[in-house]
């Protein structure tokens, strides 16, 4: 026996005792009588009810403020206390939820009518000016916090305002089709006063380290808040709507991937997200969990600089595309968690082209195009983050030698951190303009479309007006974006996106990749499918 | 030199050693690759809120001028605002550092039980089987990396111990209606412990005990710290045997020793009492010094377990890039290092003049 594990037996016969100890049949917090059908840590509870849950996220968001971050899994929390106006349905439409009924006014304006019925959590009725404020702290970048949900998620919208009690005037400058895609996926309601008063909320992001900085009028209330670690919430008894499937809900996160899988085999969470291919085989062994996946609406792709070459030719963009094989990535780094790819989105989102094949591998191809291009033996660096997309780091590999395997390109990949990738996406495309941070043309990077609109994907990336961050200039594609948004009847504006679509294959603004699998572990007790956009609402499941 | 001049001489060294600290922190800072405010903003950010940001931050300001500002808010005590949670980085570092202390103060326990006993064991049956035991536990100890010593203590005590596979058979038998649990079962809910996290701290383990006379709370504390324990003690618990063992072996070639036997004491006594009574101040001073070690070490323990300590921060804050929290807790980091350092060296000098009159 080696010290170390003299040592454990010794603490172990210590915990052992504790346990004997613990088996007090009167003893009702009792955490290991088994017979307690209460007990979140006996995984072998036959008669667990699963009122409690636990979902372990990959990443805990440090910032409270539900306007302040983009991020996917800050929404996961998020959105069980400050729920969404509306029912987002991917590839469905929205549907009524705190907001009743919406109309278009006809001029740049649609009027939402609210239910009477809501309240928050600190006992304020919800009004059309809490909802209107909220939109408008979210848009003005004068008030509040700087959001990129407002840049981005409500790129459209131009600011709302109170009606009456019940109905919220939203004002936008794009199609009314492409204004429901955005509000209906990020209008959620502030309570102003407490966030004025308490947050100083029009000049400071709302934050703090107490349950009491939350105050939605979502489902679930925060009980417990340990900032960076955990937050609990428990069913809100005033909600307006139905009861939630579970009493309470801790949400935390393990940044490793490693540490997600253990937490799911051995029951201390009941559902966690990202689950690496690798640990499939394993979670569906364990007994009581598995893995459940769906095809997401995130995309990923290596995005290339046009205004530098050797990625200013057509004719040599195209050539890395026919340089990667998606297929290969998809089928062993992948095994077969994703899709290969030919376009900005996935199926699903609203103006995906059916019609598009991805590229295939075809060495010859490439290597002909790059001479056609004239930038036959030219360097490339492709940068790749790690950590953030399934493999991504093996993938951004893949990609370069297969690149490299070219007889007239060689490319090495750069294994980096995120944020690297992040800053290149947002540096623009003139290196004049944007010096201290315009360094990286080629990188590869992943976005979700969870607006389930096609203009989500891609009016970032392509567009020119307004627009310092884009990573392609090109007029064609930009025109027919921003013609899109414009476009009233809601068929002709799909069929506009799906010729956006079909002209960024051509143009090959991207290495197009894949579209990646969303792996989550469940307790299999649960019952849920999970969803392309990689949102978890717990109202979406049962037991 | 007084023992007074020496320790002011010692803290002022520690000043030199905080500043020189921040300094290159700041200096990483100011050459790392990324723009500060599209860090704070995230994906998406137009660049017109990036300018805002900047301006409101003042990262517009010259790198002198952010440098003289960092250094004053230091001076008093405010380190400044996380980019990431708009919270107050010293309140984002205290509220970290009980987790933290509890694991390094249980990692040193845990260290002190093991290689202490071993140690003597170790040096009075030298070139025995026992011996080589404790001197391949003390190598593979120190060769041991952390996190892969984590890793595995997860995976054996966390995940195999935790779930009753299939082709381990089933957990119960029933004879005569009654229902009796293997002893596997028991067996299995005795080694399980949690694959990370942590419970409920040791206080209010222990105020549960004071309180309602309830152990379970403890339990749960023990079971959460005992894996990270035992992972970032391992290393500790290997030198410190090598460090009693050959303490112990030099104290034994002494002639008080030959002297105490001859005078008949038991052997016990003469080991126990005087032999490690003398070996231990040098042990003592390692201990003192390596629990700034453990603070900043926690950070790979903290990392595999998830333990909600200051080395779990860190590594949050560096994946988010959120220097001032980064800056604020290296800088305390740094601090607790000197701080001890200080304090043992103030110990030492005061229980041996010789050192302050170096």
């Amino acid at each position: 026996m080696t010290g170390a594990s003299a040592a454990s037996a010794g603490i172990l016969s210590i915990a052992g005792c504790v346990g004997e100890e613990e088996e007090d049949p009167d003893d009702p917090d009792d955490p290991d009588d088994p017979d307690d059908p209460d007990d979140p840590d006996d995984p072998d509870d036959p008669v667990d009810e699963l009122d409690e849950i636990t979902i372990t996220l990959s990443q805990f968001p440090d910032t409270i403020d539900p306007l302040d971050h983009i991020t996917g899994d800050y929404f996961d929390i998020y959105d069980h206390i400050y729920e969404p106006l509306f029912d987002f349905e991917p590839g469905e439409g929205i549907f009524p939820r705190v907001a009743e009924e919406w109309e278009a006014q006809g001029d740049g304006t649609t009027h939402v009518y609210l239910r009477d019925d809501v309240v928050f959590h600190n006992g304020d009725p919800l009004t059309a000016g809490d909802v209107a404020w909220t939109i408008n702290r979210t848009v003005d970048p004068e008030k509040g916090v700087p959001s990129p949900i407002g840049t981005f998620g409500l790129g459209s919208i131009e600011g709302a305002e109170a009606v009456d009690d019940t109905t919220v005037a939203i004002n936008y400058g794009a199609a009314p089709g492409l204004a429901e895609f955005e509000f209906g996926n990020y209008a959620r309601a502030i309570n102003r006063d407490w966030a004025i008063e308490q947050h100083d909320a029009e000049n400071e992001a709302i934050s703090g380290a107490d349950a009491e900085n939350f105050n939605g009028t979502g489902p679930y209330e925060v009980v417990e808040f340990e900032s960076g670690v955990e937050v609990v919430v428990e069913a809100f008894d005033d909600y307006w709507g139905p009861d939630p499937p579970f009493e309470r809900i801790t949400f935390n996160a393990d940044g490793e991937s490693s540490g997600r899988a253990a937490a799911i085999e051995t029951g201390e969470a009941d559902v966690t997200i990202n689950i690496l291919p690798e640990d499939v085989a394993t979670i569906n062994q364990a007994p009581d969990a598995e893995v459940r996946n769906v095809t997401s609406f995130r995309t990923v792709f290596c995005p290339m600089k046009n205004t530098v070459p050797p990625f200013d030719s057509q004719e040599f963009r195209q050539a890395m595309n026919y340089a990667v094989d998606n297929e290969e990535i998809v089928s062993t780094i992948l095994s077969g968690f994703g899709e290969p790819r030919g376009q900005p989105v996935s199926p699903g989102i609203n103006g995906f082209n059916p019609d598009i094949e991805p590229y295939e591998q075809d060495i010859g191809m490439a290597e002909s195009l790059v001479e056609e291009s004239g930038y036959g033996d030219v360097e490339i660096e492709l940068y790749a983050p790690s950590g953030r997309y399934l493999n991504d780091a093996e993938i951004g590999e893949t990609v370069a030698d297969q690149i490299d395997q070219l007889d007239n390109v060689n490319c090495e990949a750069n294994i980096v951190e995120f944020g690297v990738v992040s800053d290149a996406n947002q540096a623009g495309v003139d290196p004049d303009e944007f010096e201290d941070t315009w360094e990286i043309p080629f990188y590869m990077i992943g976005w979700g479309v969870i607006t389930g609109d096609t203009d989500y994907g891609v009016q970032g990336f392509f567009t020119i007006p307004d627009n310092p961050n884009r990573t392609f200039d090109d007029e064609e594609l930009s025109d027919a974006i921003l013609e899109s948004q414009q476009i009233q009847d809601p068929d002709d504006r799909r069929e506009q996106l799906e010729y956006v679509n079909e002209l960024a294959h051509e143009k090959a603004p991207f290495v197009y990749l894949h579209t990646q699998e969303s792996i989550y572990g469940v307790n299999e007790q649960i019952q849920w499918e999970p969803r392309e956009d990689e949102t978890i609402y717990t109202w979406e499941m049962d037991t | 030199m007084s023992l007074g001049k020496f320790l002011v001489r010692r803290i002022l060294q520690g000043v030199f050693v905080i500043w020189g600290v921040v300094t290159i922190l700041f200096g990483l800072r100011a050459v790392s690759p990324g723009d500060p405010a599209n860090l704070m903003l995230a994906e998406g950010a137009t660049q017109d809120l990036v300018e805002q940001v900047r301006r409101e931050e003042g990262l517009d300001e010259p790198i002198y001028v952010q440098y003289f500002d960092y250094l004053q808010g230091l001076v008093v005590g405010d380190f400044g605002y996380s980019w990431q949670s708009n919270r107050e980085v010293e309140a984002m570092v205290i509220e970290r550092i009980p987790a933290t202390v509890e694991l390094a103060v249980a990692a040193t326990i845990v260290a002190i039980v093991i290689a202490i006993p071993l140690g003597v064991i170790s040096a009075t049956r030298r070139n025995q089987p026992s011996d080589y035991g404790a001197t391949l536990f003390s190598l593979l100890g120190i060769s041991t990396p952390n996190f892969w010593l984590g890793l595995m203590l997860i995976l054996v005590f966390g995940v195999w111990f935790g779930i009753p596979y299939p082709t381990f058979g089933t957990s119960a038998i029933g004879i005569l209606g009654v229902t009796i649990p293997y002893p596997s079962s028991i067996w299995y809910g005795m080694i399980e412990f949690p694959t990370g996290r942590r419970g409920p701290s040791f206080a209010d383990a222990a105020l549960a005990i004071v309180s309602s006379g309830s152990l379970s709370e403890m339990g749960t504390w023990l079971k959460h710290i005992t894996l990270p324990a035992l992972t970032l003690g391992t290393y500790f618990t290997a030198l410190i045997t090598r460090l009693t063992r050959s303490g112990m072996v030099d104290e034994l070639g002494k002639p008080y020793v030959t002297a105490t036997e001859a005078k008949g004491l038991p052997l016990v006594l003469i080991r126990y009492k005087h032999v490690l009574r003398n070996t231990m101040i040098p042990i003592i001073t390692v201990l003192g010094l390596q629990m700034g070690t453990l603070l900043g070490g926690a950070v790979i323990t903290e990392t595999v377990f998830n333990w909600p300590g200051l080395g779990l921060r860190l590594i949050d804050a560096i994946d988010m890039r959120d220097w001032p929290l980064m800056q604020g807790i290296v800088v305390f980091i740094a601090l607790a290092f000197v701080t001890i350092n200080i304090l043992v060296d103030a110990v030492y000098a005061s229980l041996d003049p010789q050192v302050s009159e170096e």
